[in-house]
């Protein structure tokens, strides 16, 4: 018979209130709070954690890295990017 | 959408300069079959060896001398199946899934470290578990951390960290006991006595006996070669031990001066082949402790996973 | 019995509790039915006995014996837990109920315990109670889960709710000197606390679709079922003397070792 390790849930963990929810892996759970409590477990044994996100691996979207368009800046964009600016005045605001 | 199907070669020349310029390969990226292949070998290896690895230290739980050694070891052993947990998990962005790789290790498809196959007859064993095989795990992670498959490369740096912490609890607990009775010292270096050419042989076959060498080489799979890496730990632990006056079992273990390394008798790589295939003292102990755990078990996944919880948040 | 006495008899009875208990779950580390279930029982069993070796921090400032000394030197004979925690691991449904039915009832000891007039006490049980909280979601989670999400499952549920609902009531056998310490409102009367827990337990079971012995009797309240006393007296099913026998094996093998 085939064996079940249950679904997998991707966990997002925040170590300390605003800070981002960061990847650290995934766990095997039943349901929503078995997948938190195990992510708890797993994730924040040893680490410091104020939050937990879990999803289900299938919910999440993925672009592809091997999309030849997807990601591409090959013409000038620098406009867009504060090195692309000399700074005019100094000042706090340019630091 | 008009992307023209790259040839094999092409894919496989943008695939190595990746790996050159030092890029990571992610899940989802093209891969060659047999660096999939590889990689789903090494890191399950390295998986069942952390969840096997949880049984001769294991055995020690209920006998663990005192409070803090108690929930140390406890926590250790949990360790592992937290390293476990996330190896396996590396491993199924291969696309090979958890559950079918615990099936290849029970129906003895599957290969995991020499090392867990031998007895821990005493307590000194759990110290020299953490002082050696740890030590030598970390040598080893440390490389793997430097792979370059992104997931793998990401677990090992979370289970370096454990690792290290494990060795320090080894090196304390082997301390207090050298520094003990008399009894306590002697257990302790009857310990090394057994463990020592075991965690040798725990780093591999010798360069000369390892096939794929090259081209694990470059696909960034394996970054240093068995023997370097064998070297690298001797030459960490061989005077760490000294230090405390416990002698690894070699007397021709001395620092050679011109090659500011240790010089040291090689393990019995016959003896490796041997346990490895499933001959060693106790494999059949270790398999039968794991089968028995999975059976055991199997009726708990079933149930969850078609179980509906009948309140969603407990009182109290 | 003094106060003095009765308190460190009350200390004893709740930290061999928690002591014999998380050594039995911690036969778990290793053989779980899942990875992550067994990280997740490793912590309950580390947590267990953490609070045993809080409530002997508070022995030790009434007797001056230190933690080590009172569990790992003193003979198995001398143990005040109570039967429930004795029993060997059984199936994961057993040790799930069993787990289910001491948080429940920890819980409940603990509310009170929070509120203690006796500072030591009161201190200890606001630190430990969250855990307990916590290792309830678990418990109380999986008897909910697994209640009767198969036909296996309910089997295997059912008989251990039979099995160790007894067991369970001997966790509120009173302890020798416990009027002393409630008259004073240091403790909760064990009465309390098994009413308590009834009121708990039995429609969580009931819920999960596992029967309770009290359904057949007046539902609220009392029970019929026998109860499991005697290790509050320090009489013992033969289990105990196997643990502690193993506990002790390597701290006291070598006389004057210390490890």
């Amino acid at each position: 018979m085939n064996d079940t390790q249950l679904p997998i849930w991707e966990v997002f963990h925040q170590e300390k209130r605003g800070a981002p929810h960061v990847h650290v892996g995934a766990v095997h759970a039943s349901d929503e709070e078995m997948a938190l409590r195990m992510a708890k477990e797993q994730f924040a044994r040893r680490l410091e954690c104020v939050s937990l996100w879990v999803v289900r691996e299938e919910h999440v979207v993925r672009t592809n890295y091997d999309d030849p368009f997807f990601f591409a800046r090959n013409t000038d964009k620098r406009y867009r990017e504060v090195h692309g600016f000399p700074a005019p005045l100094k000042g706090k605001h340019s630091e | 959408m008009d992307v023209q199907e790259k040839t094999y070669e092409e894919k496989l020349a943008e695939f190595e300069a990746r790996i050159a310029r030092g890029e990571k390969i992610e899940p989802g990226d093209w891969m060659p079959d047999e660096y999939r292949k590889q990689l789903i070998r090494m890191i399950g290896q390295h998986a069942h060896s952390e969840i096997v690895g949880m049984l001769p230290e294991g055995k020690w739980i209920p006998h663990a001398p005192g409070f803090r050694r108690k929930l140390t070891l406890i926590a250790k052993v949990q360790d592992e199946a937290g390293h476990g947990q996330l190896l396996y998990r590396a491993a199924e962005t291969l696309g090979k899934s958890r559950g079918e790789m615990l099936e290849e290790l029970l129906d003895g498809k599957a290969k995991y470290s020499n090392v867990f196959n031998y007895p821990t007859p005493t307590w000194a064993d759990v110290g020299m578990i953490g002082w050696l095989v740890d030590g030598a795990a970390v040598v080893n992670q440390r490389m793997i951390a430097k792979c370059s498959y992104g997931p793998y490369a990401r677990a090992m740096k979370r289970i370096c960290f454990e690792e290290s912490f494990h060795i320090k609890q080894g090196q304390d607990l082997l301390i207090k006991m050298v520094n003990g009775t008399e009894e306590q010292k002697q257990m302790a270096q009857e310990s090394l006595n057994r463990w020592w050419y075991p965690t040798l042989m725990m780093l591999g076959m010798p360069d000369s006996d390892s096939p794929h060498l090259g081209k694990l080489k470059r696909w960034g799979v394996k970054v240093k070669t068995n023997d370097e890496l064998r070297q690298e730990f001797v030459d960490l632990v061989a005077p760490q031990l000294k230090s405390v006056d416990l002698h690894p079992p070699d007397d021709d273990l001395h620092y050679d001066e011109e090659t500011g390394h240790w010089k040291f008798t090689e393990p019995d790589y016959d003896e490796l082949k041997r346990v490895i295939k499933g001959d060693g003292p106790c494999n059949k102990e270790r398999m039968e402790a794991r089968r028995k755990a999975h059976e055991e078990g199997r009726w708990v996944r079933e149930a969850l996973a078609v179980s509906k919880r009948k309140k969603e948040v407990p009182a109290a | 019995m003094n106060k003095e006495q009765a308190l460190q008899s009350y200390l004893l009875a709740l930290a061999d509790d928690e002591l014999i208990l998380g050594h039995r779950d911690a036969e778990w580390t290793g053989h779980a039915p899942l990875i992550e279930e067994d990280i997740a029982f490793s912590n309950i069993a580390q947590d267990e006995i953490g609070h045993a070796q809080s409530w002997l921090r508070v022995y030790e400032s009434l007797t001056g014996t230190d933690p080590d000394t009172v569990a790992f030197l003193r003979d198995h004979n001398e143990f005040t837990c109570c039967h429930l925690v004795q029993m060997p691991k059984g199936d994961w449904a057993y040790t799930i109920v069993r787990q289910f039915f001491f948080d429940a009832a920890e819980i409940v000891r603990l509310g009170y315990l929070k509120q203690s007039v006796y500072d030591p006490i009161r201190e200890i049980a606001v630190k430990i109670y969250p855990e307990e909280q916590y290792h309830l979601l678990h418990t109380q989670g999986n008897v909910e889960r697994l209640g009767d999400a198969t036909e296996e499952s309910h089997r295997r549920m059912q008989r251990a709710v039979d099995e160790a609902f007894g067991q369970a009531l001997g966790l509120f056998e009173s302890i020798p000197g416990e009027d002393v310490l409630a008259d004073e409102n240091i403790v909760p009367d064990s009465k309390t606390i098994e009413n308590e827990w009834l009121q708990f337990v039995v429609p969580v079971l009931k819920r999960s679709g596992l029967r309770s012995p009290v359904d057949e009797t007046n539902g609220s309240g009392g029970t019929d079922v026998k109860s499991w006393y005697g290790g509050r007296q320090k009489e013992h099913t033969g289990h105990l003397k196997q643990i502690v026998t193993d506990m002790q094996q390597v701290y006291r093998m070598i006389p004057g070792a210390k490890w």
